[in-house]
């Protein structure tokens, strides 16, 4: 039997940022309804994927291609990546001095989502303060998860969403993610994730199907996402061998 | 004394008058304390409805009160410079507002005046005296306008604002003037002890030149906090020019501006002197450029002449930042719909600074300026 089309198919992907190689050959595949998680040292690469994927500058791809539902988004702008349907969570976004959360909410056509979405992630009281100004460093992780939740786009990426996060809040952004990546999108197609995660307490939340390590640019080992966080806990990030 | 009425005459000012004003801040004359109009040379309208507030031509303010000849050309000498001598040779007649808050008077609701050069090419010259007294209270909205299709012209003003012990003043002015007009605006005021003076300004409009000089003289323990935003399309070039002088103990003062370029120049330079000790006061002044065409400059100046004066600045220009338009294009905001957000954050405001009723008409401006509507 065939295997099914993934939903997110990266193909060799090489990327540099001014011209220095920061990711080399690499090649995942994310099925629809599926949650994967990146795991790897500072500077191994992590981010840089999501941003390549994302089509966020200065990142720019060398060689290979990403295909998101079947479509090779390569050589698509940020906007238009956006539109169809892949948006990100940053681990460090700018402050917006002046545009409220609600403003933001409206400019996406989302305020009847905000609403609700800010109450799950304890930010009922944040709708009228400027994106990202003052926040906290887990206010913000939170803010950016809700913003994926009102952009609902079908493949979510994230950017170390629990770092900075106090315990009891890592568990609301765990299900939150959970949640809207299970959720179909509204024609009903499934959507994916993509979790960058360092400390692993997310994994006891979002459910992840696969995890992946990134050293030097590269995958270099995927496995089971629980198993292999408590390889990485023991053994740093090494390759695990066969027992 | 003003007349009292709760109505505006049906006669006084036309339907294309009120949508012009309409467009600066004007309501009904029912729903404000007092309401002055003038129309290039002409007062079309005087009237107060609230017994606290005398609003009358300057011309018979003259003749009405002895004391308003003491108001007149005294924050500014008439000879100041070849604008203001103009302005002084209509002394005989001067044209503009009288505005007098009497001593200790709460003022419910808002005060209105406006000024229309509905004339192409007319050449307007006035001069408005405002006196808030001892004690009082009032919220002041002015406007000043020509209609959509006056292109053409040139208005000069003087404005001697007197805010006495105690006085607190709220005061908001929007201006929409021709695309081609030349404008110079001079405004002094005068706060003493006590007194508390919070203002906003708003031009957005395109203009091919505008020029503004505002000096304020701030007594013991005043406080000030003065925000203005401008918007220079391109063809548009705006000169502001502001002077704070804290010269009583216990005088603290803000003043923000913010500008936007669309390849219009702005230039602001705005001077702070600590004339005496134990005062404080901050100058903010930042500028967005949205493409290359244009410019913003800042000149913020600061002089500490008294041992206790603390006097701050910060001033910041240039270009929409590509990564907040990154990070809003990546939540699937177009780049059209993300520089607009910026710009609207950047040019927002205070909301303790506008008055409710104007709220929304001044959202409004914000976002027709940034497209290009205005």
């Amino acid at each position: 039997m065939a295997e099914p089309s993934p939903f997110l198919e990266i193909r060799n992907l090489s990327v540099e940022v001014a011209g220095a190689p920061v990711l080399q050959n690499v090649s995942l595949r994310v099925a629809a309804g599926k949650i994967h998680v990146l795991l790897g040292p500072n500077g191994s690469g992590k981010s840089s994927l999501l941003a390549a994927i994302m089509g966020l500058p200065p990142w720019r791809i060398t060689s290979g291609a990403i295909l998101v539902d079947g479509t090779d988004i390569s050589g698509m702008s940020v906007q238009e990546r956006a539109q169809l349907g892949v948006g990100m969570a940053f681990q460090r976004p700018p402050s917006l001095d002046g545009v409220s959360l609600s403003a933001f909410a409206s400019a996406l056509g989302a305020e009847s989502r905000l609403a609700e979405a800010a109450e799950a992630l304890d930010l009922a009281d944040f709708i009228d303060r400027d994106m990202n100004v003052g926040f906290s460093g887990g206010e913000i992780k939170r803010w950016e998860v809700l913003k994926l939740i009102l952009q609902g786009p079908r493949l979510m990426l994230f950017d170390e969403p629990e770092s900075g996060v106090d315990l009891e809040h890592v568990m609301a952004i765990g299900r939150a993610i959970r949640k809207v990546v299970s959720m179909p999108d509204a024609e009903g197609r499934a959507r994916a994730g993509l979790v960058i995660t360092h400390t692993g307490l997310i994994l006891n939340h979002v459910a992840a199907a696969q995890a992946h390590i990134l050293a030097g640019g590269q995958i270099v080992h995927s496995g089971d996402p629980a198993s292999l966080f408590a390889h990485i806990q023991a053994n740093g990030y090494t390759v695990p061998t066969a027992a | 004394m003003g007349d009292i009425a709760v109505t505006e005459p049906a006669t006084v000012l036309s339907n294309s008058e009120r949508e012009t004003l309409m467009d600066v801040g004007f309501d009904d004359v029912g729903t404000r304390a007092a309401t002055g109009v003038l129309a290039d040379s002409t007062m079309k309208l005087a009237q107060s409805n609230d017994a606290g507030v005398v609003i009358m031509p300057l011309a018979e303010a003259l003749r009405t009160f002895d004391f308003v000849q003491d108001l007149m050309f005294s924050l500014v000498d008439p000879e100041a410079n070849s604008h203001i001598r103009m302005v002084a040779e209509h002394m005989h007649d001067p044209l503009g507002h009288f505005v007098w808050v009497k001593p200790g008077a709460k003022v419910q609701l808002p005060v209105q005046t406006f000024t229309l050069l509905e004339t192409p090419q007319g050449r307007q010259f006035t001069h408005d005296v405002t006196l808030i007294d001892e004690g009082a209270e009032v919220e002041m909205i002015s406007g000043a306008a020509a209609p959509s299709d006056v292109h053409r012209g040139r208005h000069i003003s003087v404005c001697e604002t007197y805010l006495r012990p105690g006085a607190k003043c709220r005061s908001v002015s929007i201006e929409h003037w021709g695309a081609g007009m030349e404008v110079y605006a001079y405004s002094y005021s005068r706060m003493e002890r006590g007194a508390q003076d919070q203002s906003l300004s708003i031009a957005l409009a395109p203009i091919d030149h505008h020029e503004s000089y505002a000096s304020c003289t701030q007594l013991e323990d005043t406080t000030s906090v003065a925000q203005s935003i401008c918007f220079a399309p391109g063809g548009t070039e705006r000169v502001v020019r502001t002077e704070t002088i804290l010269a009583g103990t216990g005088a603290k003062s803000e003043d923000l501006t913010r500008m936007v370029s669309a390849g219009g120049r702005i230039l602001n330079d705005a001077r702070l002197i600590g004339a005496a000790g134990g005062t404080q006061g901050f100058l903010g002044c930042d500028g967005l450029k949205l493409g290359e065409d244009g410019g913003i400059v800042a000149v913020p100046a600061l002089d500490a002449r008294a041992e206790g004066a603390q006097l701050s600045h910060e001033a910041s220009v240039g270009m929409i930042d590509s990564e907040k338009l990154s990070y809003l294009m990546a939540s699937g905001l177009s780049e059209d719909a993300a520089r607009d957000l910026i710009v609207q954050g950047f040019l927002s405001l205070d909301d303790a600074a506008v008055p409710s009723a104007l709220k929304s008409h001044v959202t409004d401006m914000i976002a027709r300026a940034k497209s290009g509507g205005m």
